[in-house]
């Protein structure tokens, strides 16, 4: 019996390396990211689901993912990707759609705690140290509104990364005499919120957020007040029209250095690329659309949450260090808002002075 | 702040449009649906991972950032001589100064030496000789790299940063063709010319361009430096034109990411350009011979005397057409 079944394991083994032309191309299947290669991490991919859902917009189009951090609806996502919270709902896996209430937005994490109300039962992730990450480790995510699984490394430094503040990626006409009316658009960057607006090289911007400008110091003023992700209102002249738009401000970081479209091939990137108190760097191939979701370790144990979509190799998550003690506060502030004393609660603290009297002698 | 630098734009911009056409057969090649013996276990990642994690450290030192006037690209030294491997598409030209950035931050001077303009395969060198440099050996059996092998991609995408370091990337070679590389480690512009090293921290690739998806990452293999290690050394610049003591065609080719020869260049006024060949075409037989890397091209065309009427099967698009081409002498100027 036993010399049989070695027998068939080795000429499935023999089929299966023929199959694969050691020249290549190889089959998506055995790639990185192929389902032969995720086998490694099928066991993690029901609790991973379960732990994330999908924030989508009144038309129910996908806005980011989101990922839950306690039993009772409370979840975590990128607050620069949810312009009109109001107008938003949570979508679960299965598909049913919820409505839910902002909690808190921390703009330095970039941060939308979060409360579906509605949802009796809710599967949080579990959290476990960062620190330990090292380069090379593997780390794994979920992707496709919690449809799929992907696995990348830790694949640079973890590092603060400075904020440059917003940009709408235009440049403009130096004349500073302002006696012209408005400011003339002389260049749009590739990819950038003036060219996803429409904006084009020769618009003359009259006014921005309702306020008219003449100089370009003044546009500048306007905007470096902003944060990325933020809405703006332009009226712009266009061939002796007047027209307007709305332009959603992105990080001057990226702007600059995608000038002329030189990251063409990233598959998209985040509005918000810097101004992180700590971030983990992986290569876990993600979409901005996946931000939100929780990064783990391959023990099923979430470091962190991934943040940004910064080009075609980076992705930035938060560890879960900058934010897990705030978000338990946001919570229990939220569960208990401040209210006249409850009886229970004082006599909880009766129960706790015996301690000091024992150790005293 | 890093300033807005202009990374070294990979040589994608061309191939891209041609790539969304060619992605699509690729499915074709579907696999088997994976049999319990070609699933990855848990176990595999981790010895991948305790590999990789112990090699770092050692390769590290050796890899390098350089910088050119409006440019950033990396590279990786292969010599305890301080030799460089990098893209032709970085150096550009024999002879040029190199401004280098080491690992721990130090500022030294290379020089370009040869490159290869048809494979993107380049050398350069330190110019300190005083001291023996931390190096990473290269694979010199190209037959080794089969695709499926996990693979480390290391270098500098967008640029040098001090915060950030060295980047990783692990992944899978998808394929390997007669010149190069390609993997799904993700690459960028900046990563130009840094090494793509197999579990045993040998050099087997020098990232070279990429398409529009993410696991369209092309690498010059070790076989067009191997082949021209000397005239590399030597700082001379090679390219393979169709061109020989025989038949002159006038036409430059490369081998796309697919493994087709492609038509690179073709110079005005050749017997190529005479016959209808263009600028994109892949070269599919000549007089009935499929042709299946740039060497056997060079040869068909090398080996047939000026004056002969050859037939050439091309692909252009999608469409396959004939062309008749009566092959010249090559032109005096272009001796030297």
């Amino acid at each position: 019996m036993q010399p049989r079944t070695l027998l068939l394991l080795a000429v499935t083994a023999s089929l299966a390396q023929a199959e694969i032309d050691p020249r290549g191309p190889l089959p998506e299947t055995y790639r990185t990211n192929g389902s032969a290669t995720l086998s490694a991490v099928d066991a993690l991919k029901a609790s991973v689901l379960r732990s994330t859902a999908t924030l989508v917009d009144e038309k129910g189009g996908h806005l980011i993912a989101t990922t839950w951090v306690s039993d009772d609806g409370y979840f975590l996502a990128p607050a620069s990707a949810i312009v009109k919270p109001e107008k938003g709902k949570l979508r679960l896996p299965e598909g049913r759609s919820f409505p839910f209430k902002v909690v808190h937005r921390a703009a330095d994490l970039d941060l939308l705690l979060g409360k579906v109300p509605d949802l009796p039962k809710t599967q949080p992730v579990n959290w476990t140290t960062s620190r330990a990450l090292n380069m090379g480790q593997w780390l794994c995510t979920s992707k496709g509104g919690g449809q799929e699984l992907r696995i990348g490394v830790i694949s640079a430094l973890r590092r603060q990364i400075p904020g440059m503040g917003a940009a709408l990626g235009i440049r403009m006409d130096e004349d500073q005499s302002g006696k012209r009316k408005g400011v003339k658009i002389m260049g749009v960057a590739a990819d950038s919120p003036a060219e996803s607006a429409g904006l084009q090289t020769n618009d003359v911007i009259l006014s921005l957020a309702g306020k008219s400008v003449a100089r370009f110091q003044e546009v500048h003023e306007i905007v470096s007040k902003r944060q990325p992700g933020e809405e703006i209102a332009v009226l712009y002249r266009r061939n002796d029209k007047d027209e307007s738009c709305t332009v959603r401000l992105a990080s001057r970081t990226k702007v600059l250095s995608n000038w002329d479209g030189e990251d063409f091939a990233n598959g998209g990137i985040s509005i918000r690329t810097d101004n992180f108190p700590e971030i983990l760097q992986h290569d876990i191939p993600l979409g901005p659309e996946d931000m939100g979701s929780p990064l783990l370790d391959l023990n099923g144990r979430a470091v962190g949450i991934n943040i940004s979509r910064v080009d075609r190799v980076t992705t930035f998550a938060l560890p879960m260090e900058t934010f897990w003690t705030k978000v338990q506060q946001w919570m229990a502030e939220d569960r208990k808002p401040p209210q006249p004393v409850v009886v229970e609660e004082v006599k909880k603290a009766v129960r706790i002075v015996p301690q000091p009297v024992k150790s005293t002698k | 702040m890093t300033a807005p630098t202009r990374h070294i734009r990979i040589r994608q911009a061309l191939l891209s449009a041609a790539v969304l056409c060619l992605c699509g057969p690729a499915s074709a090649m579907e696999s088997p649906g994976g049999t319990a013996s070609s699933k990855s276990t848990l176990e595999d990642l981790l010895k991948v991972q305790k590999t990789v994690q112990d090699m770092l450290p050692q390769v590290k030192p050796a890899i390098i950032n350089i910088q050119l006037r409006g440019g950033t690209a990396s590279g990786v030294i292969v010599s305890s001589d301080g030799l460089i491997m990098t893209a032709a598409h970085v150096s550009e030209e024999p002879g040029k100064d190199l401004r280098i950035y080491l690992a721990d931050g130090k500022m030294v001077w290379a020089v370009s030496l040869g490159l290869d303009k048809t494979t993107d395969a380049a050398l350069a060198k330190m110019k300190d000789q005083s001291h023996p440099w931390p190096f990473v050996p290269i694979l010199r059996d190209t037959a080794q790299v089969v695709a499926g092998q996990w693979c480390v991609a290391l270098g500098h995408p967008g640029g040098l940063d001090r915060k950030r370091g060295l980047v990783l990337r692990v992944g899978k070679v998808v394929k390997q063709t007669a010149n190069s590389l390609q993997s799904d480690c993700v690459l960028m512009g900046g990563d130009s010319g840094g090494p793509l090293l197999n579990l045993r921290g040998e050099v087997i690739g020098i990232h070279s361009q990429i398409w529009q998806a993410r696991d369209q990452n092309m690498h010059v293999s070790m076989a067009p430096f191997l082949r021209s290690w000397d005239q590399l050394k030597g700082s001379q610049v090679i390219k393979v034109w169709g061109t020989g003591s025989g038949g002159y065609l006038g036409a430059a080719t490369e081998l796309d990411a697919q493994g087709k020869v492609a038509v690179l260049e073709v110079i005005s006024g050749s017997p190529a350009e005479k016959g209808g060949l263009k600028v994109g075409d892949l070269i599919v037989a000549v007089n009935g011979a499929q042709m299946a890397d740039q060497d056997k091209f060079a040869e068909a065309i090398r080996s047939r005397a000026a004056g002969d009427l050859i037939t050439l099967k091309i692909q252009r698009s999608t469409a396959l057409r004939t062309l008749e081409v009566k092959l010249g002498t090559r032109p005096k100027e272009d001796e030297s």
